[in-house]
């Protein structure tokens, strides 16, 4: 009976070798995995992911499969392995139902869970020392927390903020910036010229398409904000899943922050 | 006369308290710094207030004017399909054609006629009250559903809150820019329906006296299709769709000038504006620290209203 475990076990093996066919399904997961993947073994990405309004990365996903996130639009592709990061619920169990493996790489909610999802992506594709390289690119890019933050508000467009505890406001902390308590998670223009922070941080989302919270960005009363308000701009794509993509972001924002 | 001076003055208090609302901060950022406390109220509440004037007049008139040519006292463009028009017009324009503000201003309005002339066309000339509501609700829901469809096919996932968010109404946040768009536009076309005062009068006489009164019914009716189009788009792209106050004004103001549609267009934009102000100025008290969504606000003091109304009509 053991013998057949052991065989069975065996047998079982070439799941854990490297995958050669590797779909991602949504955005947060596309982060790493167009970070990590070997050239030739990403095989689909989220069409959000291969967006360039969506996602940093989305230069890499040229050429790519772009699916919109269900599993039956990569299950042609006869994928090996399925990355998957929020999302629909269903995707992880119908993959696996169909017998692929799936690695669903969790919402993190501290730096420690992005370096730890940074290493699963990285043991689930077979790039344990890509992984190593990345966390330790993450670490230094995000560096120590400055000494003496100053207090800031990041708003993206329509006065939508982040929370002060959150994993947003972690990362704002390294590139030397407080985010301020905001109730609600939403400021609004009258709110921010009654009260302005020290510092006001934009992170534009999607500029070229007219939106309200576009033109909320661009209302006259934000301009005239007095000088003593610090304006900082922030590429708002990488703010979306707060994954590895954001930390050279947050390293551009601490030497724009020092100077 | 008196009743829209009453009305008038009315406004003044209101357009006051919606300017200077919050008198503490003002005067406190007043203090810290002169300019910004400028900035505030030119930039920020005289756009706010401005905007709730012009888009509350433009409701309550377009409501008067299409219950008067509709002799319906169902009948108002958010029930009868021109708002819902006007969004997903509005919505195609800024979403898919990629268009800035004028282009969803012109999408609103013609969405706006499009819903309108349907309703029109589908419900005939002198259409009974059932005829004309039944055509308006399936536009209604015909608007409502290829909104929620372009929603499912917007280009990226943030659209979906944006819209969702603007659909319920809001005037908060809005520049001088919107209201130099909006203003105008309503001004004309309101100025259009207030000129048609005299032969919404004899057409409540019936179309056949109002024929020898002189009265082109034909041209009247597409004079305040228009119009109310035209003015209910505007009103739609800039502030989001407000419901209920184009219902609601003209039952509160027809018996006031006895019950003469003609008559009742004049207070009923004078009352559409006093109302919305005030409604605007009421989202502002925090509800659970959050400003309440002023669509919301007017539905819920709208739809009692119409239950009222089908009550009372049964």
């Amino acid at each position: 009976m053991t013998r057949l475990a052991a065989l069975l076990l065996l047998l079982a093996t070439p799941a854990v070798a490297a995958p050669l066919r590797v779909a991602s399904l949504n955005l947060c997961s596309d982060d790493y995995a167009l970070l990590l993947a070997a050239p030739g073994q990403l095989v689909s990405v989220s069409r959000l992911g291969a967006d360039a309004q969506e996602s940093a990365l989305a230069a890499r996903a040229a050429g790519l499969h772009r699916n919109r996130g269900r599993v039956t639009d990569v299950v042609a592709l006869a994928p090996d392995l399925v990355l998957t990061s929020g999302g629909d619920p269903n995707a992880a169990a119908s993959a696996r139902r169909l017998g692929i493996r799936v690695v669903e790489l969790p919402q993190p909610q501290t730096l420690a869970a992005v370096r730890a999802n940074i290493r699963r992506a990285g043991a689930a594709l077979g790039r344990e020392a890509a992984a190593e390289a990345a966390v330790a690119a993450f670490d230094a890019a995000l560096g120590p927390a400055p000494a003496g933050p100053v207090s800031a508000l990041l708003v993206s467009g329509g006065g939508l903020t982040i929370a002060p505890d959150g994993l947003a406001a972690r990362y704002l902390r390294h590139a030397g910036l407080v985010q301020q308590a905001v109730p609600r998670g939403s400021v609004s223009l009258e709110r921010l010229l009654a009260d302005p922070p020290m510092v006001l941080v934009t992170g534009d989302y999607h500029p070229g398409q007219m939106s309200l919270n576009q033109s909320w960005l661009a209302h006259p009363a934000l301009a005239a904000l007095p000088a003593r308000v610090r304006r900082l701009h922030t590429d708002g794509r990488v703010w979306t899943c707060l994954g590895p993509s954001l930390a050279p972001e947050i390293a551009r924002l601490r030497q724009e922050v020092a100077r | 006369m008196r009743l829209n001076l009453a009305l008038a003055l009315l406004l003044v208090p209101l357009a006051a308290l919606s300017l200077f609302w919050d008198p503490e901060t003002l005067r406190a950022v007043a203090a810290r710094d002169p300019a910004l406390a400028q900035t505030l109220l030119l930039e920020l509440r005289l756009p706010r207030t401005g905007l709730a004037l012009v888009i509350g007049a433009s409701l309550g008139l377009g409501g008067a004017a299409m219950q008067g040519l509709l002799r319906n006292a169902l009948a108002s463009p958010d029930v009868l399909g021109p708002s819902t028009g006007a969004s997903l017009g509005a919505v195609i324009a800024g979403y898919f054609l990629g268009g800035g503000v004028l282009a969803v201003a012109a999408g609103g309005m013609a969405g706006a006629l499009l819903a309108l002339g349907l309703l029109l066309a589908l419900a005939g000339p002198a259409a009974r009250t059932a005829t004309l509501v039944l055509a308006g609700v399936a536009i209604s829901a015909l608007g409502g559903a290829l909104v929620n469809l372009g929603l499912s096919l917007a280009p990226s996932p943030y659209a979906l809150y944006d819209v969702m968010f603007w659909l319920l109404g809001s005037l908060a946040d809005r520049s001088l820019g919107q209201l130099a768009l909006a203003a105008p536009i309503i001004a004309i076309a309101g100025g259009v329906l207030l000129a048609q005062a005299a032969a919404l009068d004899s057409l409540a006489l019936g179309e056949d006296v109002a024929e020898t009164l002189g009265v082109s019914v034909a041209r009247l009716r597409w004079t305040i299709v228009v119009a109310t189009g035209v003015m209910t788009g505007a009103g739609v792209a800039v502030a989001g769709s407000i419901g209920f106050i184009g219902l609601v004004v003209p039952h509160l103001v027809r018996p006031l000038v006895g019950n003469r549609p003609g008559a009742a267009l004049w207070p009923s934009a004078l009352a559409g504006a006093a109302l919305l102000t005030a409604a605007d100025i009421a989202v502002r008290l925090p509800v659970n620290g959050q400003e309440l969504k002023l669509g919301v606000l007017t539905a819920l003091i709208g739809a009692p209203f119409f239950l009222w109304l089908v009550v009372r009509a049964r």
